[in-house]
């Protein structure tokens, strides 16, 4: 072993190690968005055996893991979209809840705030929360109960931050579509949130 | 008495404002829309009085910018929440066998 192997493209792949080294990574990468430990280890060996065939390409520029993380991205993308292929976006009960009882009131203030669902002070940073891997935990839970396609586009946008148009692309459907899709996961999930982690954290 | 006036005013504002602007439950939705696309002037006017005078459209514009701030941030960094900290190992020696087999 000379000092330089280390930058120099292998002559040959060695997929075993590439599972040992990012493995777990890529799973954990893949689950977050997926939220489905089956699809995910899937998605985990598509990107291996991708990685198999395009090999000839890396020739070691840049790092393995980038390199992976790219390929496992387009097996995100190709799971959401066989996804909705396989399921064609139904009528109105593929929908998340309006939650229209946040806003229900008996006085006449109708469509403002409902008191008992009316949002709280949180104070938290990004920084309090990014290592709670319960806070994670809660956060993932919170986004089950939402349709499918609805969870799809709020990762796709609140994690990864594509495009309106590209999410669009993915999920095959209009742009006006999707602002009530994620709004309606917005509303949601930050109910959920206050509910299960802020207001417990007092 | 120039306190109460003021008080009374404000009041007075506050209600007028609530009565004549988009509701709480118009505006959140284009809080949320607000992080798609470019509001129009009026729409935007129109946030910003409500925003002004309700402090719970206040926070929920807070909470939904927090929430993507801190999912952008993990994007790279992905949390080990459901299984532990990765595959499991009939995972794992199921994705052996198969690369083993495609080598």
């Amino acid at each position: 072993m000379n000092a330089s192997q280390g930058k120099l493209p292998q002559e040959s792949p060695d997929p075993g190690r590439w599972l040992d080294d990012h493995g777990d990574y890529l799973f954990k990468y893949a689950v977050f968005r997926l939220r489905d430990n089956n699809a995910a280890e899937d998605a985990v060996q598509e990107t291996f055996l991708a990685a198999l065939k395009a090999y000839q390409q890396f020739e070691g520029r840049g790092s393995e893991r980038t390199w992976l993380v790219g390929i496992l991205k387009h097996k995100i993308v190709d799971h959401f979209r066989r996804a909705v292929r396989e399921a064609p976006l139904g009528e109105e009960s593929e929908e998340a809840s309006e939650h229209r009882e946040f806003f229900e009131r008996p006085d006449p203030w109708q469509g403002h705030w409902n008191t008992n669902y009316a949002p709280n002070e949180w104070h938290a940073t990004p920084a309090d929360l990014i290592e709670r891997n319960d806070f994670w935990k809660v956060f993932n839970d919170c986004l089950s109960p939402l349709p499918q396609r609805t969870a799809s586009a709020f990762t796709l946008r609140e994690v990864d931050g594509l495009k309106s148009e590209e999410i669009c692309e993915i999920l095959s459907i209009k742009v006006n579509n999707l602002w009530v899709m994620l709004h309606r996961a917005r509303l949601h999930l930050r109910n959920c949130l206050e509910l299960n982690w802020f207001r417990r954290e007092e | 008495m120039a306190v109460k006036l003021y008080d009374k005013l404000k009041h007075s504002i506050r209600y007028f404002l609530l009565r004549n602007l988009p509701t709480c439950q118009q505006t959140v939705e284009k809080i949320s829309q607000s992080m798609e696309r470019r509001l129009t002037l009026r729409e935007r006017t129109n946030l910003k009085l409500h925003l002004w005078i309700c402090a719970w459209c206040q926070w929920y514009l807070e909470h939904l910018h927090l929430i993507r701030d801190t999912a952008r941030a993990k994007a790279d960094e992905p949390p080990d929440f459901i299984s532990g900290p990765g595959l499991s190992n009939d995972a794992r020696e199921r994705i052996r066998r198969r690369l083993n087999n495609q080598n």
